[in-house]
């Protein structure tokens, strides 16, 4: 695994980035370094930019201003094949032919390092038994895609990534779309990806107690501005889920793991709203 | 102590499922070299047999003399050699060609609807086709043009510009831009309908002794393909049977979804753009030969992707060498039922010497197939 040279502890840095049209740019001017070995949260009310800016870094949409660096290199200046041994991404909900096996799927994984005129080594098997591995697909490793629960499938995906065998990796929303015990799932992977693989990893989330629980950096999004930026136990305030959420809450700690937890009573702007229209 | 009694079950179970999961691979994915290779070899015999299908009755035992070059008598060396097996050979070739461009396209849309004819190529090269045929007739190039090589070519150029005319319709300018899938279908449906259309038109001007030959180019046939037609069909398939099969692991990733082939430091449009080139030079080699053979370049992919699953790796040979064996298998069919004995079931006075053209028996026999692979719910659909 590399290490960002030159850089700090910056491996991923995104320097006043635009995306959009530029009369209706989705995000506008956004700076966002990501740091080594962390896992960042990027959270925010819907349409806050939060995917698009996590696309833009990832190199999946093109930037109308700004520069997105990894590892100090610009990335519009590397070749993607490079990118993608540095820096894996699991878009939100990805989909792949019915008939396709977990085995099939992980091994294209090893397309950025193999290339597409050759066949896989020893080192790509290899690569990918760790992933499947990692990820306890290894049993599933036969089975086609839609045979497999919701969870076992997004763990197939993630296991794609691992085996890209890059230092960072990036999800978009990877639990959407799942039940509890599965989102817990892939949480729990996440973190011991961290922790046991020492990757750094930028994730989407939806639940803000999920993200604060589970990263060290909670990013907070609104209209494509970040809004607040820090660890999550500064990050979850009241304040800041009145005015960015329009939520009344209390917060708590959580007994287990001492994370922030929020406890949502009430609306604010709409249900003010509502007042106003009825008066 | 409850914990500790369910950890054990839980372990042998485990194990039991890592063994099933190997024994879970189906069978023509462990042993997908000897099914290929047993595809081959079926291939092999079917041209055998084609050859001995026709007018003219010869014994197995002729057939495989003559083809050896020790014919019996001069004639069976005339009839093999200089008419049947240039026009098994073409059968061959084509069947190939709209098998893999099936199955690119089927991969590159992630659309299992997708079939040879979707970018419109088909219907812009019998376009180009018919209207060579009608004002060539009026004009000096005559009857000679169905024998020589100008025809195949003109297919070919029809074949292409539409095929470029729908990409170029289909590119949309916006954050990302590109020819987006889904527009593809959509815009190469309504071009190819309005080509067909046009088609029509041109038909109606022409007399009635072009007529028939217009017919037979709309439908697909085999009929009459000799050597000329082989030495125009085999170099485009040859280049174009090697491109898609070096281009396996692009669209193996491309079948991933836009988003995570370029996560995967794929350039999507430009692969894209490759990909859909390479599948409309296998279709239009292959129409401009043997005109529009329907539904095999869907049911053969098809097929190839029930067998051996949806890795590209294995689906691109098995749909080449399954839909090479469909044409072929439906060519011997087409011939085998003369159309003397359709003109005795209809009462039409039909010429006995034709054959019916292999694009009815595929379209007669391949849909009501598809159609029961539907209501069976075993396709992937």
């Amino acid at each position: 695994m590399s290490q960002a040279n030159g850089t700090g502890n910056n491996v991923l840095k995104a320097d006043a980035v635009s995306v959009g049209y530029t009369d209706r740019p989705v995000i506008e001017a956004l700076s966002l370094s990501i740091k080594v070995g962390q896992i960042t949260a990027l959270v925010g009310p819907n349409g806050s930019g939060k995917s698009t800016l996590l696309k833009a870094m990832a190199r999946l949409l093109p930037l109308s201003a700004g520069a997105v660096y990894l590892d100090g290199k610009a990335i519009t200046k590397l070749p993607s094949a490079q990118i993608a041994r540095e820096m894996a991404i699991l878009p939100q909900g990805p989909s792949a032919p019915h008939s396709l096996t977990v085995a099939e799927l992980v091994e294209q994984g090893r397309f950025p390092h193999v290339g597409a005129l050759h066949m896989l080594r020893h080192q790509d098997h290899e690569a990918v038994r760790q992933a499947l591995q990692l990820t306890n697909m290894t049993e599933f490793a036969h089975r086609p895609l839609d045979a497999l629960s919701g969870g076992e499938r997004q763990r197939a995906w993630i296991a794609l990534t691992l085996a890209q065998s890059a230092p960072l990796l990036l999800l978009d929303e990877p639990t959407t779309f799942l039940d509890i015990g599965h989102q817990l799932e892939v949480l729990k992977l996440v973190r011991r990806l961290n922790e046991e693989q020492k990757m750094t990893i930028v994730l989407v989330l939806h639940d803000l107690n999920q993200a604060a629980r589970y990263s060290q950096r909670m990013v907070v999004l609104q209209r494509g501005a970040i809004v607040a930026d820090g660890a999550p136990a500064d990050v979850l305030t009241q304040n800041l889920l009145g005015n960015v959420f329009s939520v009344q809450a209390n917060i708590v700690t959580d007994p287990v793991s001492g994370t922030p937890v929020c406890l949502p009573y009430d609306t604010v702007s709409v249900m003010a709203l509502n007042k106003n229209l009825t008066m | 102590m409850k914990l500790l009694l369910a950890e054990k079950p839980l372990q042998s179970a485990r194990t039991v499922s890592v063994q099933r999961a190997t024994a879970e691979r189906a069978f023509a994915v462990r042993h997908f070299e000897l099914l290929l290779s047993a595809c081959v070899v079926l291939i092999l015999l079917l041209i055998v047999l084609h050859i001995a299908v026709g007018t003219l009755d010869f014994s197995m035992r002729q057939i495989v003399l003559a083809l050896a070059n020790q014919p019996e008598e001069v004639l069976h060396r005339q009839v093999v050699w200089g008419l049947r097996l240039p026009r098994a050979l073409v059968a061959l070739a084509a069947g190939g060609m709209l098998g893999l461009s099936g199955a690119l396209l089927q991969t590159i849309t992630r659309n299992p609807m997708a079939e040879p004819g979707l970018m419109g190529v088909s219907s812009g090269a019998v376009l180009a086709i018919v209207i060579f045929i009608v004002v060539g007739a009026n004009g000096a190039i005559g009857e000679a043009a169905d024998v020589g090589l100008s025809l195949p070519l003109v297919g070919m150029v029809g074949g292409l510009a539409e095929g470029l005319l729908v990409y170029a319709l289909s590119y949309k300018r916006g954050i990302v831009s590109g020819a987006d899938p889904m527009r593809l279908v959509l815009v190469g449906v309504l071009v190819a309908g309005v080509t067909s259309a046009l088609t029509s038109v041109v038909l109606l001007t022409a007399n009635e002794n072009l007529m028939m030959r217009i017919v037979y180019w709309t439908i697909g046939s085999t009929s009459g393909r000799v050597w000329v037609h082989w030495h125009t069909i085999w170099p485009i398939a040859l280049l174009a049977i090697l491109l898609g099969i070096l281009s396996i692991g692009w669209a193996n990733a491309l079948q991933l979804g836009d988003s995570v082939a370029r996560g995967l430091g794929v350039h999507v449009e430009r692969v894209r753009l490759g990909l859909l080139a390479i599948s409309a030079l296998l279709t239009a080699g292959a129409v401009a030969v043997v005109g529009p053979v329907g539904f095999i370049g869907l049911i053969g992919p098809h097929a190839a992707r029930m067998v051996a699953g949806g890795d590209v790796r294995r689906l691109f040979p098995l749909s080449i060498v399954f839909t090479a064996v469909l044409l072929i298998a439906s060519d011997i069919v087409a011939r085998t039922i003369t159309i003397g004995w359709v003109g005795l079931m209809t009462g039409l006075d039909v010429p006995d010497t034709a054959g019916l053209p292999v694009g009815a028996v595929t379209a007669l026999l391949g849909a009501p197939f598809f159609l029961f692979l539907l209501l069976k719910g075993r396709t992937a659909l």
